[in-house]
């Protein structure tokens, strides 16, 4: 039994994996458990209802988070997105379904599209949400976003809850008109949901 | 007899002439075919993961290309991500630690069938992870991370048999040393096993914060404690090999590799620089960033100077120019990383298309090039057949032309997307702004496309044929 790295396989491979996960528990799992036990929700904030819960989902499934951010940075160019977002913001994010059991990533790592943390203040018009999500190109000039056409239904009739999308000429369907489907509203109420809750002396949706 | 040479009639080749491997040693052809149906595999899943990123690319200038759900951007994105992680670099390179470690120690493979098991099962992961990605199920994580955990429990329980067959033969090796490459690539296969467990492990992910702990950790690890090591673990050997001369310094490489377990492990927390994690986490992230360079100088300038002397082989060598590029790539943007890591910069990339081009000129100057010299290096002295010098001449310059072009323009755009949200311009100023660099990046993303179409014709032409053809190829090209 010799104790030269270079000789003992067992030593070398041993000391190489505990070793590894060793470090993993000071930066990674350690922290995780600490974050964890000390997030609690921000005061005045109230967990998302069933109906958001499902819009969460349909954001995860839909890859949102590719292109939108949920984070704003204290950083004085990330204030036109809100106050600085703080770990309670968070506290209500947890995992959605047996094939989720994590709490879902939505502080999102590229903005290719604005910060959503706050967009439920800053766009607070469901009409809009439905215009720019059947085809942002109808209400934002120069954007880049995705249509979504499958989160709405083109019926020659809309029924008697339901509200049509009014489209411009040019973005609405030859015949019929446009509804958003269950997904489609479950969505917009998830994005309406994110509004940040106040927190004296940084800011927040009032 | 000597021609007298007009300078009239001189003809120029194509492409200085390039030095052809020996005749073929390894012939176990059980081994040749194996090590085969792993880059045979790799490459299928490289040319449908780059189409994918190709046409993720054109998205970007035509968003109405077409409106069908699982073509859509955010279906598609993770896609080509976790084909290119999982499907084409993991498997090239663990094709190539199959041929590397068995012969390092000097000892047959320790279990063939087992290394198809695993083979079969990252293919069925990567195929099937696809498909429930497309179809919008995915495990709500973030990159490389979205592959819900029954698919990536099977891609792992593939890796882990991978590790048990080499580290056996390793035991079971027929040298007193274990040779430098297998620290790096049993390293990266434990590491990596450790850390899909850790970050599929759901008890401390309960919330929205420390679920991004554990992403950033894994984030950074998927790349840093899996492909770095073992395509290094494999120019270890591909090198030497290729110069036919030792390594410069063994012990250079041993301080690379403990730093690499050390350093690397502690700064993933870096992709999430001023978010609401622990601060003194994000500090620890920039500081060890930086102890990174200690890493980087040592593997780089062992490799550099296992080169020094040798230009000429490498200029005659059509497998060497990779690895040169490869190495300059894994110093020059994993520094670039380092660099990122500063909260002042942070500042200005976070968010934008820099980190894109960080994540190409990594995974594609650095793990790429590597892996297709070592590919060409190695695969033509199992099979004895060669590709084409031309060929393998257009492969890698249109890579590289390709991967720089895209990479300059989205490092030039993503530093203007930047400096538009610094000087609080509109945000939508940002996305026009971008669309002449992401034009420039659909140009060199059609040019890295183009050279795996090249690079798959190669491989076809390396394949491995009938011995008998083999044996009558060497003596007729020994007769010449």
């Amino acid at each position: 039994m010799t104790l030269d790295f270079g000789k003992n396989h067992w030593l070398l491979f041993g000391v190489s994996f505990f070793g590894f996960i060793a470090l993993a528990y000071v930066v990674g799992i350690g922290p995780a458990i600490w974050v964890q036990n000390h997030t609690q929700p921000l005061p005045g904030s109230v967990a998302p209802t069933a109906l958001e819960t499902e819009g969460l989902k349909i954001y995860i499934s839909e890859g949102c988070v590719y292109c939108h951010t949920q984070q704003v940075r204290p950083l004085k160019m990330d204030g036109v997105w809100g106050r600085p977002s703080a770990p309670g913001d968070y506290a209500y994010v947890r995992p959605v379904g047996v094939w989720q059991p994590y709490a879902s990533a939505i502080l999102g790592s590229e903005r290719t599209g604005p910060d959503l943390s706050n967009v439920g203040a800053r766009q607070a018009s469901d009409v809009w949400q439905y215009l720019h999500l059947y085809n942002p190109r109808s209400v934002v000039e120069g954007s880049i976003m995705p249509a979504f056409p499958w989160l709405f239904d083109i019926k020659a009739a809309a029924g008697p809850n339901e509200s049509v999308v009014p489209l411009p000429a040019h973005y609405a369907p030859a015949t019929g008109v446009v509804v958003p489907d269950a997904r489609g509203r479950a969505l917009v109420a998830y994005l309406l949901s994110r509004r940040q809750v106040p927190i004296q002396g940084y800011g927040g949706a009032r | 007899m000597i021609d007298v040479i007009s300078t009239t009639t001189v003809a120029r080749p194509l492409a200085v002439p390039k030095t052809r491997v020996e005749p073929v040693a390894d012939s176990d052809s059980r081994w040749v075919r194996l090590v085969f149906s792993y880059v045979g595999w790799a490459t299928a899943w490289l040319l449908f993961g780059t189409l994918v990123g190709e046409y993720l690319g054109i998205k970007f200038v035509a968003p109405d290309i077409d409106h069908v759900s699982w073509l859509s951007f955010g279906k598609l994105r993770p896609v080509h991500t976790n084909t290119l992680f999982w499907g084409w670099s993991s498997l090239a390179m663990l094709g190539m630690a199959l041929y590397v470690v068995p012969k390092t120690s000097r000892r047959q493979l320790f279990s063939f069938p087992l290394a198809y098991v695993s083979l079969v099962l990252i293919n069925v992961s990567v195929g099937v992870g696809d498909v429930l990605l497309m179809n919008g199920i995915n495990n709500g994580g973030q990159e490389y991370r979205e592959y819900i955990w029954p698919v990536q429990a099977v891609f792992s329980i593939g890796v882990t048999l991978i590790a048990y067959n080499l580290i056996r033969t390793i035991a079971a090796r027929g040298i007193d040393e274990i040779y430098i490459s297998n620290w790096y690539i049993i390293g990266g296969l434990l590491w990596t096993i450790a850390l899909l467990v850790i970050a599929y492990l759901p008890w401390y992910q309960q919330n929205g914060i420390s679920e991004t702990v554990i992403q950033g950790f894994y984030m950074h690890m998927g790349v840093g404690m899996w492909f770095t090591p073992i395509v290094l673990g494999l120019t270890y050997y591909t090198l030497p090999r290729l110069l036919n001369k030792p390594i410069y310094s063994y012990s250079l490489g041993v301080l690379a590799f403990w730093t690499q377990m050390v350093f690397y492990s502690m700064i993933g927390a870096h992709h999430f620089i001023f978010a609401p994690i622990p601060w003194w986490l994000q500090t620890v992230a920039i500081i060890f960033s930086v102890g990174m360079v200690v890493t980087l100088a040592a593997g780089t300038g062992n490799f550099l100077l296992t080169m020094r002397g040798s230009e000429h082989a490498i200029g005659r060598s059509y497998s060497l120019p990779f690895i040169l590029a490869g190495v300059l790539a894994y110093f020059l943007f994993s520094f670039q990383g380092t660099v990122e890591a500063f909260r002042s910069l942070q500042a200005l990339w976070h968010f934008t298309n820099y980190t894109v081009a960080h994540s190409h000129l990594t995974m594609y100057g650095f793990v790429g090039f590597l892996i297709w010299g070592t590919v060409y290096g190695l695969v033509p002295r199992m099979t004895g057949h060669e590709p084409s010098a031309v060929w393998v001449g257009v492969h890698f310059w249109f890579a590289l032309v390709g991967y720089l072009l895209y990479s300059g323009a989205l490092m030039i755009g993503g530093t203007m997307q930047g400096r538009n949200w610094i000087s609080g311009s509109p945000f939508v100023d940002s996305v026009t702004d971008m669309l002449p660099y992401w034009l420039w990046r659909a140009v060199g993303g059609t040019l890295m496309f183009l050279s795996h179409l090249v690079f798959a014709y190669n491989v076809w032409s390396m394949r491995p044929r009938e011995s008998a053809a083999i044996r009558a190829g060497v003596a007729a090209s020994g007769a010449a």
